[in-house]
């Protein structure tokens, strides 16, 4: 376990070194929005294609009053944070009453609405050339203008995100949501008011998605149309199945891959789409558990080819 | 009195109806049969029991308290606990875990639902550890359930009922696809737990019937036909012409 965590942070430390650092903060933000998608995905068994909407709604609410009200960074986040949660309340309430396709389906027409609320709000919003000009406001002595110092930041809140997952899965929660993805009605039997259960888990998974959207908006200085549309809900998902779903860990994987091809080959070779396309294929094909799957396949494979040669004479 | 009750009890899918007036008094304390040939209302009549579905009209009582409408996630926290006749159980997780899962629903408190290690309550760890023991899983207690073989996960079946600590425990078909070895381990598991539980038990199969019910009711075409106690229901002519038919000629 410890030996994760030092792995963990060996990336945090090393990481900057090896990319540019916006590119490097932009992994931990995005591994903190698929962490919070797979407490939906991974642990509850649900689906979620609309958590854009959650990101997408913190990142223009909380850079709206960066922009205008010069709030501070933690005000920022703490808004971001709070605003994720209660839309993800209210699509929750209306989602989890539904199961399987439908379910699916509802999370991204909701999703798509908040999308063209935002397109046809320009006054605010901005429209499709985004909502430009959000700060980063300095705190205490911390200038977070320079970029290592936003990455520091980023790294540290990323470090406390995958903590206080971590708890939550070893929670009861964690366990019941585990119960209800792998059989809902026994665990309405043995007494989990499941639908309750599973808009809990939206909550929680909307404050990580509002606390990387507003971290996302800080980082860019602008909150682009496309942070809230599906083609971003849809990403946060691949790089979490690609990661592995079934591991806390998984998500974390999964923004690497996904943001360093879609940053660094995206430079070298426009088609790079096509790359994480076939790695997708591979995962579903192959790797259900994803990378992390792949990974522990890998050193079982090799102990076993070990083994026999070590008892032969 | 009657621990659970119910009154002219109905349930109808469309024209079919599987549950057509079935009033009927369990004693607190006792083993009370169900049997009936199949489609006769039996697994229907627990799901109305347990709140998976309301029914079309009669009443639910329970312990003096009407429970005709109450959802199934509420029913268990009133100590009403039920096996189901297809395994049901959580395949990826841990048998101590798909226990610590019954048992945690019905503990005194949820505090530290979302913070608190699950290991920690060591209360409810205890209780699933129990519960495990009762039905022989104990040194199996780490791994998956859908590693274990079927007779097994039966018994986790029964386990995960046991762990809610209830006062009424439905059983359904606890032995079904068993085979006779396991089936005979099933009955003395059974047999072990009365007295300890008010049980409700439907069953197919006679023999365990017979050996260790108190009383007997028998359903057909959704409704009661009879009822009393072992011998009365082996002599009762409706019953052989209506289910037993030659398996009590001899």
């Amino acid at each position: 376990m410890s030996r994760t965590w030092l792995a963990v942070l060996a990336a945090v430390v090393v990481l900057p070194m090896a990319v540019r650092h916006a590119i490097a903060t932009e992994i931990w933000i995005f591994a903190i929005f698929g962490l919070g998608l797979n407490l939906l995905l991974g642990y509850t068994g649900l689906l979620s294609f609309g958590q854009s909407t959650f990101f997408g709604a913190a990142a223009y609410v909380a850079g709206y009053l960066l922009k205008h009200s010069a709030i501070n960074v933690f005000l920022a986040l703490a808004i971001g944070i709070a605003v994720g949660a209660v839309s993800a309340a209210l699509v929750g309430y209306l989602c989890v009453q539904r199961s399987g396709l439908y379910f699916i389906m509802l999370t991204f027409a909701l999703n798509q609405m908040f999308y063209f609320i935002a397109y046809q709000w320009t006054t605010v919003t901005g429209g499709e050339d985004g909502m430009p000009g959000i700060g980063r406001p300095a705190l205490l002595a911390v200038d977070f203008r320079n970029p290592l110092a936003y990455y520091v930041f980023v790294a540290a809140l990323f470090l406390l995100s995958l903590w206080i997952m971590k708890r939550i899965v070893e929670s009861p929660l964690g366990k019941i949501l585990q119960a209800i993805r792998e059989n809902d009605v026994r665990a309405e039997a043995v007494g989990y008011d499941v639908p309750r259960f599973k808009l809990l888990a939206f909550v929680i998974g909307g404050a990580f998605s509002g606390l990387a959207g507003v971290l996302y908006a800080m980082l860019f200085g602008i909150v682009p149309l496309e942070a809230i549309g599906f083609v971003f809900s849809g990403n946060v998902v691949f790089a979490t199945l690609i990661g592995g779903s079934g591991s806390l860990y998984g998500p974390i994987i999964g923004s690497f891959v996904f943001i360093w091809l879609s940053e660094s080959v995206s430079v070298v070779w426009e088609r790079w789409p096509l790359l994480l396309g076939v790695a997708f294929v591979i995962v579903v094909l192959f790797f259900r558990g994803g990378c992390v799957e792949a990974w522990a396949r890998f050193w079982s494979w090799r102990e076993r080819r070990r083994a026999p040669a070590g008892i032969a004479p | 009195m009657a621990l659970l009750r119910t009154e002219t009890l109905t349930k109808a899918f469309g024209a079919l109806t599987a549950v057509n007036g079935v009033t009927l008094e369990v004693q607190a304390g006792t083993l009370h049969s169900i049997i009936g040939p199949n489609g006769a209302g039996k697994t229907t009549l627990f799901n109305l029991l347990t709140g998976q579905f309301p029914p079309t009209s009669g009443r639910i009582v329970f312990d003096g308290r009407d429970i005709t409408r109450t959802p199934a996630h509420r029913i268990a926290h009133l100590g009403l606990a039920r096996s189901f006749q297809r395994t049901n159980v959580f395949p990826a997780l841990s048998i101590l875990d798909n226990v610590w899962i019954a048992a945690f629903a019905r503990g005194r408190s949820w505090r530290g639902l979302v913070w608190r290690r699950s290991d920690r309550y060591t209360e409810i760890v205890e209780r699933a550890r129990a519960a495990l023991a009762d039905v022989g899983l104990a040194d199996k207690a780490d791994q998956p359930a859908r590693e274990i073989s079927h007779g097994e996960q039966r018994q986790l079946e029964l386990a995960i009922a046991l762990a809610a600590a209830p006062r009424v425990l439905l059983l359904d078909e606890p032995a079904a696809g068993l085979s006779p070895d396991e089936t005979q381990k099933m009955v003395a598991l059974v047999r072990e737990l009365k007295g300890r539980y008010t049980i409700v038990l439907i069953e197919h199969k006679m023999d365990i019937i017979m050996g260790v019910s108190d009383r007997v009711s028998v359903m057909h075409f959704g409704s009661l036909i009879a009822e009393g106690t072992p011998a009365e229901i082996q002599r009762n002519p409706e019953v052989r012409r209506a289910y037993l038919g030659g398996m009590v000629a001899e």
